[in-house]
Formats: structure tokens, sequence, C-alpha cells
């Protein structure tokens, strides 16, 4: 019996622990962290294939992610993926294929921290490999 | 204590009962066989049904050996057949190594019309004869149906419906070969690639330019561009007079269709894929392409959608072979 009291009394402070954690419009942990950059790019093509010819170059205080595509890369149908630190989440989101193919006015990406409180806007710069 | 040896018994005789049950066996009796003729049959082929493929059944029956023997096994198609089809005169078994071994058990079969019948010539009661049916030209689009049927010596018959089978209304041709300079012209219109001469004379049909450049700078490779695209995408090309289409392409890769690939993976590109299709946003070109590569292809009147498969390519003679799945609009 006296266990039983005391299993209750365990269960109940447990329960009393649980807080209520808080989450952002997506449903997101938010979390204390204020890291905030871009770590890794790809691009993928209609084939899901990658279409670049060497790493991404990020320059995290710049905020620019600079990258080469193949000759012949179709920019219209393309397919990118950030990686990004602990707990940061991207605006606006990719949902499917996105248009580079306007070189000029570079696709601008938000990254925003685990706090929600610092956002910084990357610039994907693509050029393309010559002939 | 009371209570709790109480509670030890009785789970003792719940086990032990448990496993009395468990222990309970049935007696196995020996089915009575059917004393009628039956038949059961089966399709052994897969994926999409195109025309000039074969679609193969298995078909059995047996009778009990002092009821009598099969005299005759047909098939009946809903739609007359192409030639090359028939029915396996032959009943199989598998011996130890594995491989299907075929006995004779009547004449070769004879194909009337939609009928194709086998005659037995052995005093068998049981056999399973294939039969392998030639999509005709006539079939596209349509679906066929199959009455299997046997015949035994004390005069019974019995019959097994199978399908019906949706016949797709894509067209496949296997195997073209392509070079660079060459035959490099190809026509979906025509499953055909062309030489320079014979691609001036059908300029009108011709979608998409062939061409190998092994380049430094860019991985060029092994490409199919349409005349019409950027003139970047053609180095050293001179175009023969009036060839000018635009044709949308999108790549693809690891799509190794079963039937154009001939490998062992099992996808399949069916009509559906090319009703679904929409390449009016994607280029007229498509480069840097390798073997097991494929391109979705939509030609400049609308009139066909296409999947263009890499069979292999070959670097030194720069060349290539194609397979190709087509669908009229």
């Amino acid at each position: 019996m006296k266990k039983l009291i005391i299993g209750i009394l365990i269960l109940t402070v447990v329960a009393a622990c649980k807080k209520n954690y808080p989450v952002d419009d997506d449903g997101l942990l938010i979390t204390p962290r204020q890291e905030c950059y871009v770590s890794n790019f790809e691009l993928l093509g209609a084939d899901y294939v990658t279409v670049l010819t060497k790493s991404p170059v990020i320059d995290t205080t710049a905020q620019t992610v600079s990258i080469q595509v193949l000759f012949g890369t179709d920019l219209k149908n393309l397919f990118p993926q950030f990686t990004l630190a602990t707990d940061c989440k991207l605006d606006p989101k990719i949902v499917g294929k996105v248009d580079f193919s306007d070189l000029a006015n570079p696709k601008e990406y938000t990254v925003v921290s685990g706090n929600r409180q610092i956002s910084k806007t990357y610039k994907v710069l693509i050029t393309v490999q010559p002939r | 204590m009371q209570h709790s040896l109480y509670i030890k018994y009785s789970a003792l005789l719940l086990a032990l009962l448990a496993v009395l049950a468990g222990c309970k066996k049935k007696d196995y009796a020996i089915p009575t066989p059917k004393d009628v003729l039956q038949n059961d049959c089966i399709k052994r082929t897969q994926g999409p049904n195109i025309v000039g493929q074969t679609i193969e059944f298995a078909y059995a029956m047996a009778i009990l050996a002092e009821k009598g023997k099969l005299v005759a096994a047909h098939v009946e198609a809903s739609i007359e057949p192409a030639a090359g089809t028939w029915l396996e005169n032959k009943s199989y078994y598998t011996n130890n190594s594995g491989v299907d071994v075929g006995i004779s058990v009547g004449n070769p079969s004879v194909t009337t019309k939609n009928i194709t019948t086998v005659t037995f010539n052995k005093d068998t009661n049981a056999a399973t004869l294939r039969y392998y049916y030639v999509i005709p030209d006539a079939a596209k689009g349509q679906t066929v149906s199959f009455t299997f049927s046997g015949e035994s010596s004390d005069g019974e018959t019995v019959s097994y419906k199978m399908g019906p089978y949706t016949i797709s209304k894509m067209d496949m041709k296997r195997n073209i070969t392509i070079s660079d300079g060459n035959l490099a012209y190809i026509s979906i219109a025509d499953m055909t690639a062309y030489n320079a001469t014979d691609a001036a004379a059908k300029a009108g049909s011709i979608d998409l330019v062939y061409l190998y450049r092994n380049l430094t700078t860019s991985a060029f490779n092994h490409a199919l561009v349409s005349p019409a695209a950027d003139p970047q995408y053609l180095p050293g090309i001179t175009l023969p007079t009036g060839v000018n289409r635009s044709t949308n392409e999108r790549k693809a890769f690891n799509l190794q269709d079963y039937n154009l690939a001939q490998l062992q993976y099992g996808i399949y590109i069916d009509d559906p894929d090319f009703q679904q299709l929409n390449v009016s946003n994607e280029p007229n070109f498509a480069i840097n392409l390798k073997q097991e590569a494929g391109v979705w292809v939509e030609t400049a009147d609308h009139k066909y959608r296409a999947y263009i498969y890499f069979n292999s390519v070959n670097n030194t003679t720069k060349s290539a072979v194609i397979s190709m799945k087509r669908y009229t609009l």
C-alpha cells in the first residue's frame, strides 16, 4: 500500500513538471538558440541530379550563397535544398520547383533563428559554367 | 498467504490447460478430388500491354484418370491476334536444377481467326499449357478478353474467362542506333533516326538532333537538342534545310522502364504517365545525358508525347542506342 502511494506521488510530480513548450505558427519548437546561418546548399535539376559544378561558397557575413551550375542547366525548373543551423527555419518555404532564371535579380531566402528573434536574408548568386 | 497460494495454483492450472489445448491435433484427411474436368488459369506477364508485345497465360486442365483423358484445349481471344500467337503443346515441370522441362502432349497449335487450338495426342489427364497472345495493331486502346476451354474424352467441357485487359495506346520501338554526324536526326512521328540527307527530305518531322561533344570546360557529352534551340547547344552543327522544330524536353534519371531498358527494374511507363505529362515550361534541349538516363518529350505540333531512354552510349564512336515509348495525343 505504501509503495502504491509513493508511486502515485511520483506520477503527480512528473505530470506537474510537464511544461507547455512554446511553438511558432508552423508548430515548430521555439528554442533558446540564436545561431542563424546557412551551412550548406544544394541545387537539383528536373531529373533530381545535382547541377552544381563544385561546392557552394557560403558567405555568412555578406549573407550570400554563391554557386556555379553546369552549362545547359534549365534554370526555370530547379529544386533548392538549404541546410541551416540547428532549430532555424527558412522563409519562404520551398515547396517544389523554383525558377532561378532571372540572374539579374537573385532569389532571396530568409533564415530565422531557433529563438525566432534573429533573421538573416541570404541571396543565391548563380553563375552558369561557360561552354 | 492462503490468497497467494490460490493464485499460484490457478495460474498453474491455466498454463497446463493452454499446453494441453495447444497439443490437440486435427486429423488430416486426404481431400476427395472432384470427379469432373477442372481448369484454372493465371496471367504471367506484368506491366502495360503494348502492341507487338505478348501477353502470356498458363492454362491448366485436369480430370481423374479413371474418368478419361484430355482431348483438346482452345483459347478464344475477343480480338483476332497478330501473327505469332500460339498455345504451347508442351506441359512443363521443373526439374531438380530449377529448369523447366517441356513434355510434348499434343500437336502444335493451330490458330484460326480468334481461336487457337491444341489437340492432345498423348494419354494425359493433367496438363498446363502456356498461351502467348501477340497484341495486334487493331487492339490499340481497346480491351481484350480471353476464354480458355478444355475438352475431355468423356465429353465434358470446362472454360475459364480471363480479362478484360486494356491494351495501351502507346507505341514502342526499341534499340534505335543514333550517331553523331550520321543518324543524328530523330523523328518521333516515325520513331526513326535519319541522316542529314533523309532529314532534309523529312524536315517537317524532325524533332531532335543527337550530338556528342567532349568539351573540357563543361559537361556536354551526349545530348538531344531541338533544331530550334539556342545555337550554343548545337556547336558545329549545320542543320539541313527546313529542320527547325522546337521540342520541349525534361531530363529524367533512374527511370529505367522495364520494356525499354530490358533490365531487372520493375518500372513501367504506361498511358497515364503520358496523359499527365506537362513539359510546357521545360527547355528545348537536354545535354549531358548518360547511359540509363532518359528524356520526356512533347513534339512541337502537340501530336506526340514520348519517353526516350538511353540503353547505351559510346563516347569513342560518338553513338548511342535509344528506345522509345510514344503516346499519340
